[in-house]
Order: C-alpha cells, then sequence, then structure tokens
C-alpha cells in the first residue's frame, strides 16, 4: 500500500458504494481479512505483487486508484477459485475482482487484451477466430460445418443497457 | 440417452480433432449427442465476464435458453464453457431477481430462460449418468503401460460450491476414468495447479508451466492428460514458447482426456488427430503399436 505509517486516511465510501452496485461486488463487505485466501493462490505464490486480502483491504477503504487502472495487480487473479473455497465468509474474492474489473471497463482503464478478446465475440460471436483452414480441417475430421454464428440476435441482446 | 454438446469456440476453430475424439468416443458409450444451431461463445469466462457481468450472465443465459427449447441437458467439453454455463445457470435458479433482470434483456429476442436444464462437463455425465463400467465395456485397446500425468484444470471443480463435481482438494474423477481405460493415471505434487491462462503478465504463468512440467517429467510419465482445449494451448504450444525462452526442451506430450478414450475404443491416433501436436507422442503411439 502506499500510505505511509501514521498517515491519515479517510475511508472512501463512495468508491464502496461504486463496487456494491456492480454484480457481486457487494461481497467485498464480508471480508474481516484473515488472509485465508492467500495460502493457497498460485497468483501469490508465484510473484510478489498479488495478494487477495490487500485487494480486499484496498476495496475496503476503497483505494480507488491502485485497483481501477490497467496496471492493478487485480489483472494477475488466475481465476482459480481457490480463495472462494478457502474464505470462511463467502467473499468469493475472485468475483470481487471481476466486479473491480468490470468498473476498469466502465471506466476506460482495462487493458487493452481484455477489451480486444470481448469486443471479438460482440464482432464474431466467438472469442477465436474462423479460418477457411479450419473449415478444411473440420472436414478432414468428418464434423458438421459452422453454420456461422448469430451476432445481430447478440447485439440487439445487448443494445440499451 | 440424449444431451445437447456445446463445444465452444477454442475446440471449433482451434482443435477440431478434440471435437472428433469427443463425438465418436462419447457415442460409443451410448451418449446420443444432438446438435444446436446458433450458440455463440459461452461466453469466455475471463475476458467476457471481467468486461459486464451482467452482458455475461445474458449471453450465456441466451445459450442455455437455445437447449432449453430441446429439453435435454447441456454437455460441455471445455472447462471454460462449463465455468461460466454452470455458473450463469445456478446463479438464475438461484436468484430469482437476476432471472427477471435476465428476462426482460432476453424478450429483445423474443427468448426466455426458464432454469429447467442442468449444464455438466462430459467427463461428469461419463461417470454419472453412464458409470465407469459402461465405459470400461466400451475398451477394445485398454491403454496398459500408459502413465499419464493427471491435470485437473480449475473450472472443472471449483467453485465447488457451482460444480458440485467432485472434491476440489481431492479429486479422483479423472484418475478414476483414465483407470477405466487401461491407463496408469499418475497424480504428482502440481496436478491441481492452474494453468495460469488468466494472469496478464508472462511471468506467473511461465514460472507456474514450467513447475507443472518439471513435475511431470520427475514421475516419468508418458504424458500429461487433460480436459480442457485452453490448459492444452497453455500446455502444448505453450511449452515451445517457454522452451525457447528458456533455452530448454520439455518434451512432455498434451492428451485430452476423449483423444485416449477414442483410441482406447479402437479409434485411430490419426482420427483423433495426435499428429496435430506440437509435441510429439512417441510413447502414446507405441502403447498403441503394441
Amino acid at each position: 500500500m502506499k500510505s505511509q505509517p501514521g498517515e491519515k486516511h479517510q475511508v472512501a465510501f463512495e468508491f464502496r458504494e461504486k463496487l456494491n452496485a456492480i454484480a457481486e461486488g457487494f461481497r467485498h463487505n464480508y471480508c474481516y481479512q484473515c488472509g485465508a485466501c492467500v495460502g493457497d493462490c498460485p497468483a501469490s505464490n508465484y510473484s510478489t505483487g498479488f495478494n487477495p486480502r490487500l485487494i480486499l483491504l484496498k476495496a475496503l477503504l476503497g483505494f480507488a486508484d491502485e485497483l481501477i487502472s490497467p496496471d492493478s495487480e487485480i489483472w494477475n487473479c488466475t481465476n482459480c477459485y481457490t480463495c472462494s473455497e478457502r474464505c470462511p465468509q463467502d467473499v468469493r474474492p475472485v468475483d470481487v475482482i471481476i466486479a473491480l474489473k468490470n468498473i476498469c471497463i466502465k471506466e476506460g482503464k482495462a487493458p487493452d487484451l481484455v477489451r480486444n478478446v470481448s469486443d471479438a465475440v460482440l464482432v464474431s460471436g466467438i472469442t477465436t477466430k474462423m479460418t477457411t483452414l479450419m473449415e478444411r480441417r473440420r472436414q478432414e475430421f468428418g464434423l458438421p460445418p459452422i453454420k456461422g454464428y448469430p451476432v445481430d440476435d447478440l447485439k440487439k441482446l445487448l443494445a440499451g443497457d | 440417452m440424449k444431451y445437447i454438446p456445446f463445444f465452444g469456440c477454442m475446440m471449433a476453430t482451434k482443435y477440431p480433432w478434440f471435437e472428433a475424439a469427443v463425438r465418436q468416443s462419447l457415442a460409443r458409450v451410448g451418449m446420443e449427442l444432438i446438435d444446436v444451431d446458433g450458440f455463440t461463445c459461452c461466453p469466455d469466462p475471463i475476458y467476457f465476464q471481467a468486461r459486464d457481468k451482467m452482458e455475461w450472465y445474458t449471453i450465456a443465459a441466451r445459450n442455455i435458453s437455445l437447449a432449453e427449447d430441446l429439453g435435454y441437458d447441456i454437455v460441455t467439453t471445455c472447462s471454460g464453457c462449463t465455468a461460466t454455463l454452470s455458473e450463469v445457470n445456478l446463479a438464475l435458479k438461484e436468484d430469482e431477481t437476476l432471472r427477471k433482470e435476465i428476462n426482460r434483456r432476453l424478450k429483445r429476442i423474443n427468448r426466455e430462460y426458464k432454469g429447467s436444464i442442468d449444464v455438466r462437463h462430459a467427463v461428469t455425465v461419463l461417470r454419472d449418468d453412464f458409470g465407469i463400467d459402461r465405459v470400461e465395456e466400451t475398451v477394445t485397446r485398454p491403454l496398459e503401460g500408459l502413465k499419464v500425468a493427471v491435470h485437473y484444470g480449475c473450472h472443472l471443480l471449483k467453485p465447488s460450491r457451482v460444480m458440485r463435481v467432485d472434491d476440489p482438494d481431492h479429486p479422483t474423477i479423472l484418475e478414476t476414468l483414465l483407470r477405466a481405460i487401461g491407463a496408469e493415471p499418475i497424480h504428482h505434487e502440481m496436478t491441481l495447479l492452474c494453468c495460469g491462462r488468466a494472469c496478464i503478465t508472462d511471468s506467473i504463468p511461465e514460472h507456474m508451466l514450467g513447475d507443472i512440467l518439471d513435475a511431470v517429467k520427475s514421475h516419468d510419465a508418458d504424458c500429461m492428460g487433460l480436459i480442457c482445449p485452453t490448459c492444452f494451448d497453455e500446455f502444448d504450444l505453450g511449452q515451445i514458447v517457454l522452451g525457447r525462452k528458456l533455452g530448454k526442451t520439455f518434451d512432455v506430450p498434451i492428451v485430452y482426456y476423449f483423444q485416449l478414450l477414442g483410441i482406447a475404443q479402437g479409434m485411430g491416433t490419426e482420427e483423433v488427430g495426435l499428429h496435430m501436436h506440437k509435441v510429439k507422442l512417441d510413447r502414446v503411439f507405441d502403447v498403441v503399436k503394441r
């Protein structure tokens, strides 16, 4: 955390309210900082920067600057859900981290990769690309052709939210 | 018994030979797959969920509703699709307010999510609906002597509140299914580690990948067996990329479980696409020839 010992902070409740309004974001309120989420977290074990307990603490204190950024540690979550298995408070840390990511996207502060991959779904209906080579491969393996993806349906579905 | 297969983007567009192995091997067990037109990306549980959770629920609910029209359960063959469709299905079944909101959105395309079916990974359907004995009965060429290092991947098991498949800390489903086809499962110290695909930086997944591959090698396994095309991508192509960076050759062949099942049922190694892998599977070929 960037703050120095002795430095005083106000809890930024407006940030917590913002997080509460995102799907599953309210779960951060249940965290009592026991740290059960940390021990088996692979991103914690394989880096010095990632720590789900600290991410939750920053959320509780409302440290938006450190959480809502394309360089935030939240983007190194492996999404393995081990923390959710360990948490005695049903915080579901992965889901809180996902809610934080949703705020990043809304505020234009997500890494380009995340934006690009998720945009692809709305452009082509899938995250990957169907190529003529793969169409041929599907034939070679005796598979039915892909009949195209209903992109118009997706556009209509998401219009207006 | 009839099921609706949800193959997902990765398998359809990058690993069609996995789809071929799934279709044929499941048919031999007696699973009748009814294809549904109009599925999109599940959508993916990492990037798309990070984008907007409500949109993620909405698109997944649309996919589930297409299967509901036919009334059969969805069978998944990718852990990512399993994660998304299972979690959304449970969330919408449990939370009436959320279901109403998602149905308000689905109405724009005249669809409705009803909550009338289940979503399960194919390995779960094999174990629970058909039984290990039935899988064994279909084996004509037991893969005796083939040591397969098990890699679970995260989303078959976790969150266990949603998946309800096995003990997330001590699972046995894949070991059981490997024994059913005559192979010897190797449970190593990194069996339950994540593939790391979701991390934005390279260094975390690279170190995880290195540790997993080293563990597989130290147990003298012939190959690593898994059930998710994303994990496969990470380990097959991934070990070549990492090996170049480190000046090291891992040489750990990776197989998708349904390829092994198909081979054990008599399918040819080319029919299941073993020749398409980046890391060559000499040991598997040796066992098949014997």
